[in-house]
């Protein structure tokens, strides 16, 4: 059975090719952090990493072949795992409380901002990074800041 | 003049129905979702992620924060191929 070469185009269920990449590739360790924590994470991983992200973002512009900016990823990842290190060393206990209420609305931000405050504030005080929100209108409030916003969710 | 309570009963009983469907159906989700809301307007990306999640957690709504992801994460992708001719 293990002879035959079962072709990946003409099978009726998507496949998983075991083996891994070519030695002369560099490895990395890949991320093993849910979308939660990374969504709670995503402002922090934009202003910590934000020249590999721009790195990664402009090599990909250029050709959308994975093979073209393998370098990059790898410096990518390497940034993001680095910060989640530190996030989860010293701010975890606001890191679980933020991504857990992020779990049960839905990954929509408006409805977090009582932990979003106290991890953005303990991630100011340990690893100086702030949350700006790229392309927030100029002169007004960013929506994460304000103090009364009018969207919120219905009270539980 | 006696109140007429037998004519009350199907408001109630209606009542009662309509609270404990809602109430089975609220159960049923949360127990398919790990005791939390079900996700809504999922989009690719959202799909995306949760079979990301499930490859690290083994549920689709399961969350880890540990940057070490589980053994053979790293080759357990599905690639989805198109025809060829």
């Amino acid at each position: 059975m293990s002879n035959t070469f079962h072709d990946p185009s003409t099978s009726d269920q998507p496949y998983k090719d075991p083996t891994p990449l070519p030695e002369s590739i560099p490895r990395v360790q890949e991320l093993g952090t849910t979308s939660a924590y990374l969504k709670s994470a995503a402002f922090f991983l934009g202003a910590h990493c934000k020249e590999f992200n721009e790195d990664f973002m402009l090599c990909k512009a250029e050709d959308r072949d994975p093979a073209h900016c393998l370098k990059e990823g790898r410096r990518v990842t390497r940034c993001a795992t680095d910060l989640i290190t530190k996030m989860r060393e010293n701010c975890l206990k606001d890191f679980d409380l933020h991504a857990a209420c992020l779990e049960k609305n839905n990954h929509e931000y408006y409805a977090c901002r009582k932990p979003e405050r106290s991890l953005n504030k303990c991630m100011f005080e340990k690893l100086g990074l702030t949350k700006t929100i790229p392309g927030s209108p100029e002169g007004k409030t960013p929506i994460h800041l304000v103090e009364k916003p009018v969207f919120t969710t219905i009270q539980k | 003049m006696p109140v007429p309570w037998e004519a009350l009963i199907p408001f109630g009983l209606l009542t009662t129905m309509f609270a404990a469907a809602g109430t089975l159906l609220n159960t049923s989700k949360m127990a398919q979702n790990q005791g939390k809301p079900p996700r809504y307007k999922i989009d690719a990306w959202d799909e995306m992620m949760m079979e990301r999640d499930r490859r690290l957690t083994g549920h689709t709504r399961g969350q880890r924060s540990d940057p070490t992801p589980p053994e053979g994460f790293e080759t357990n992708s599905v690639w989805y191929t198109e025809k060829t001719q």
